[in-house]
């Protein structure tokens, strides 16, 4: 149990992918800064932001909300993103002591940030906040249908397995996914999909700032708000993280293949910002269709190419 | 006489007996079934402790009437046989269960207007009649018994106007007929085998004849547990019965009978061939998807619970269909999880209508500050129906899920489509969360209408089953590959191993270690400089009519132009077999009903005609 609570609060989970997630996140912010001509945030910056709502910034609750709802939410979604943090990166790294999931068990423990969001805003009694979380809700139906099926075809890929480590071990074997025509029809629509699960332009739907002016996180603020801010940091490394794990053959503690794992991370990263910074928000129903037809098709395009070898 | 027909017979003829007691006495009504429902549920779990085997209930052979009666009573042993095995074990256990649950519930469960008449009798003869079902092993005596249930769900819901009671009627007519159709299978089963006895048949499906038999006994399963094509009574019954009869039929105790059916059916009577595995897995994933698309758009949340007991059945459909032994304790797991949270969802429901009197989503609202402990149990129902990890209702799903991709491992035409039956149940997994949001924003979530000031929590007599159902739901997620799937269901199915990994235990012991570290977070930050304010809105007064409601959530989804016509077609009952045959008897009966010219000639001409005919014939 105690090798657990350490992989669950320390390495790889909580701590690890929280630290190693706001560091990305300075990635982010200076790319975004060098595309518009800005100098960015210092490297420590996202973590200010963080310690600065968590120590310093009073909590304001809804008046006419259910406070306890409110509250809860954060939490729950940061429990959900560093179990889905241990999940992902124990296969990632190798370790093969400590609890364990497979790819199923992990695809919903991904949903639990986005659910506990949705119950959030809503609870807050914000009408603002209402909006924004019906759209992350249909933005949710919208991806999650593409993100199961990029699931499924790897696992076909990978010979039936739906154990994240023997997926890496078939890559080991018979070299990355990506390196057939079906694997690079899958990554684009699989980096859209983490797109949409992060919350990034053009799928920040449920967040707007400019019309929503935050949408469903609206009316957090102080440490509840620094959670969310954790557990962003730790899904925009946990997510890049299984992309790499499903198609980009996995990543590496050992010798100079760190510097290589990191360079997949960073690259994976980098065309997540890039698609950020050159696209206007969409609309929601737009989004939806782009998923459910374009990106579909797409998958479906790549299932059928698997099924004849490609 | 034994156990097994005293907690068929006890219940059923306290019923008869209630029938006496004048309805003004509610409280001796009420004791009288508590203590008889106790009862019954000793005897189910004493049920499911015992030794598996046949039983026969002891028939006297009767003398007195002379020797004509004690030749029609010759046969009545074999009639009266029980088949106790595993599955009927556990399907009883739970029988009891609810039946227990939902009798504590009902001493303050029904409010005054939506009392039907003699509910107290119709109860009990329910849960005996559905005991003895469950258990039958003949299957004249199973379909003699199965038919009676027919009559006390009808029963069960109040007729009191044009609504409700037209919904009483399509209940009854739909089962009914169903009914029919399953007595012309096990005619035909009799043909095949010459027997009616279900533990001794194990029929091949290859030729018409017994396609045919197969199909008529589905239709029976399908109809009583609501799955497409014969689902449509369910909307129409949970809109309009009292809640604590939605919970305790179609929610649980149908659910329990059509799925135990179907096992014996698909399992045991029947060795599916491969076409009929793809009808079954296509009829799942199409009940699944088409009644949680309907769900989404529903205002009234009665009506849209109705719709997801008819899409939940879908998975275990699916489970079941899959054939291999991972599917069929999944399907029953998820049977299991499904009885307790809808259930629970309907008695959520029932409170929520006693303390407010509204049954639209739009007119409720912030009722999780004036009802909180409904309002925790209500979140994990629905966390549990949407499959949120820890919750039951992942747990079976994730068996359900690693069923598909088990059986994907196989060669067929089905399970080359695995990746289909599984997107289906995602994408309505999915969409069961969606449409569940909708159900507890609306009903608890925001801000609280004017008008709802003054609502208070329900009474213990109908939290205590609701918390008791909460408490299954999670203790059955919590300790579900640990504990509860080898002990309910290697009896059943025999041992078999998990294709993939889900430490139930574990996950959940972090979580509430999470939510106990987020708590002394916000004691040791927040709480101090914690502060309420009204909500930022621009700078716009909010008030209750400028809000967003939820029911405008999926309006995008429902104008999006492919799925507005659909809907169209759905809210005119297209898609409704129910409907649909009876445009197809009132268009034949119009052929006739034109013949009634009402001139006395052609009635002559007709009847001369006839006669001509039958002599024709004779001669």
């Amino acid at each position: 149990m105690a090798e657990n609570l350490f992989y669950f609060l320390v390495f790889p989970g909580l701590l690890f992918a929280g630290v190693v997630g706001g560091l990305l996140s300075w990635f982010d912010r200076k790319v975004t800064a060098w595309v518009q001509f800005r100098r960015g945030p210092v490297l420590m910056q996202p973590f200010y932001d963080f310690l600065k709502l968590l120590l310093v910034k009073e909590t304001i609750v809804p008046a006419r909300g259910s406070v306890l709802t409110f509250l809860s939410a954060p939490v729950l979604a940061l429990s959900g993103a560093s179990i889905s943090a241990a999940l992902i990166l124990l296969p990632a790294f190798g370790i093969t002591s400590g609890f364990r999931g497979d790819i199923i068990v992990i695809f919903y423990l991904l949903t639990i940030p986005s659910i506990s969001y949705v119950t959030g805003a809503l609870a807050s009694g914000n009408p603002l906040a209402s909006v924004g979380a019906s759209r992350e809700i249909k933005l949710l139906i919208g991806f999650e249908l593409t993100l199961l099926l990029i699931f499924a075809t790897v696992i076909m890929k990978s010979g039936m397995n739906i154990s994240l480590y023997e997926i890496i071990a078939y890559q080991q074997q018979n070299g990355a996914l990506i390196g057939s025509l079906s694997g690079v029809l899958l990554f684009i629509p699989l980096i859209f999909c983490i797109q949409a699960k992060l919350g990034m332009v053009p799928f920040d739907i449920a967040e707007a700032e400019t019309e929503l002016s935050g949408g469903a996180f609206i009316e957090y603020s102080g440490p509840p708000y620094a959670m969310i801010k954790f557990t962003k940091y730790i899904m925009l490394f946990v997510l890049p993280a299984l992309a790499v794990v499903l198609l980009l053959g996995g990543l590496s503690l050992t010798g100079t293949s760190i510097l290589w794992s990191v360079l997949k991370i960073l690259a994976v990263v980098l065309l997540l910002t890039l698609i950020r910074n050159t696209n206007p928000r969409l609309k929601v129903g737009q989004a939806m269709r782009f998923f459910f037809i374009w990106m579909n098709a797409l998958v479906l395009i790549a299932i059928i190419l698997t099924y004849s070898g490609l | 006489m034994d156990i097994t027909g005293l907690i068929i017979v006890v219940p059923v003829v306290a019923g008869l007996l209630l029938f006496v007691i004048p309805e003004q006495d509610k409280k001796g009504k009420d004791i009288l079934t508590l203590l008889v429902t106790i009862f019954t549920a000793v005897g189910t779990w004493l049920i499911f402790r015992a030794e598996p085997g046949l039983v026969r209930l002891y028939t006297p052979e009767i003398q007195v009437a002379g020797e004509n009666l004690g030749r029609i009573m010759h046969g009545s042993n074999e009639f009266m046989r029980f088949n106790i095995d595993g599955l009927s074990q556990i399907t009883v256990l739970l029988t009891g269960i609810f039946g227990l649950l939902i009798s504590v519930y009902s001493i303050r469960g029904v409010s005054q207007n939506d009392r039907c008449s003699n509910f107290h009798s119709y109860f009990l003869i329910t849960f005996g009649i559905s005991l003895g079902t469950i258990m039958a092993d003949n299957l004249l005596l199973f379909i003699f018994l199965w038919g009676i249930l027919a009559l006390t769900l009808y029963k069960l819901i109040p007729a009191h106007d044009e609504k409700s009671s037209a919904a009483a009627k399509k209940t009854i007519i739909m089962i009914g007929s169903s009914d029919g159709i399953m007595i012309l299978g096990i005619a035909i089963l009799y043909t095949l085998t010459g027997s009616v006895t279900m533990s001794d048949i194990s029929l091949e499906t290859r030729s018409v004849l017994s396609y045919t038999a197969f199909a008529a006994l589905l239709a029976g399963s399908f109809t009583k547990a609501g799955a497409f094509p014969f689902h449509s009574w369910i909307p129409d019954y949970t809109e309009n019965a009292p809640a604590v009869s939605s919970a305790y039929l179609p929610a649980s105790l149908d659910k329990l009978l059509g799925i135990y059916f179907l096992v014996r059916i698909c399992h045991d009577m029947f060795i599916m061939s491969e076409t009929l595995r793809l009808i079954i897995l296509s009829l799942g994933v199409i009940t699944i998807i088409i009644a949680v698309m309907m769900a989404l758009v529903q205002h009234d949340y009665k009506k849209l619970l109705g719709f997801h007991a008819v899409s939940q059945v879908g998975y275990m459909v699916l489970g079941i269909g899959l054939g291999s032994v991972l599917g069929l304790a999944a399907g029953l797991f998820h049977m299991i999880n499904n009885a307790i949270y809808k259930s629970g969802l309907f008695l959520v429901a029932g409170n929520i209508r006693s303390a407010t009197g509204e049954t639209k989503l739009d007119r409720l609202g912030g009722l999780s500050v004036k009802m909180p402990f409904t309002y925790i149990c209500g979140l994990i129902f629905a966390l549990s129906i949407s499959g949120i990890p820890p919750f039951n209702g992942f747990a079976s799903k994730w068996m359900i899920y690693q069923g598909i991709i088990d059986f994907g491992s196989g060669g067929t035409l089905a399970g080359r489509l695995w990746i289909l039956w599984l997107a289906v149940a995602v994408l309505g997994s999915a969409l069961t969360l969606a449409s569940f949001i909708k159900f507890i924003s609306g009903i608890f979530l925001g801000s609280i209408k004017e008008n709802m000031q003054k609502v208070r929590e329900a009474g213990p007599s109908m939290l205590t089953p609701i918390a008791v159902l909460a408490l299954m739901c999670i203790a059955l997620g919590v300790f579900a590959t640990g504990y509860f799937i080898p002990k309910l269901f290697f009896p059943v199915t025999g041992p078999f191993e998990f294709y993939g990994v889900w430490q139930s235990a574990t996950v959940s012991g972090l979580i509430i270690l999470s939510i106990i570290l987020g708590g002394l977070i916000y004691l040791a930050t927040g709480v101090r400089r914690m502060r309420k304010a009204e909500s930022f809105t621009g700078g716009e007064k909010v008030s209750d009519d400028r809000g967003y409601p939820v029911t405008g959530f999926y309006r995008t989804i429902s104008n999006s132009p492919l799925l507005f016509y659909i809907y169209n077609k759905a809210y005119k009952g297209w898609f409704d077999i129910y409907l649909r045959s009876k445009d197809c008897i009132l268009w034949m009966n119009n052929g006739l009903s034109r013949r009634h010219d009402g001139v006395l000639h052609t009635y002559l001409a007709w009847i001369f005609g006839g006669l001509v005919i039958i002599l024709l014939i004779l001669l």
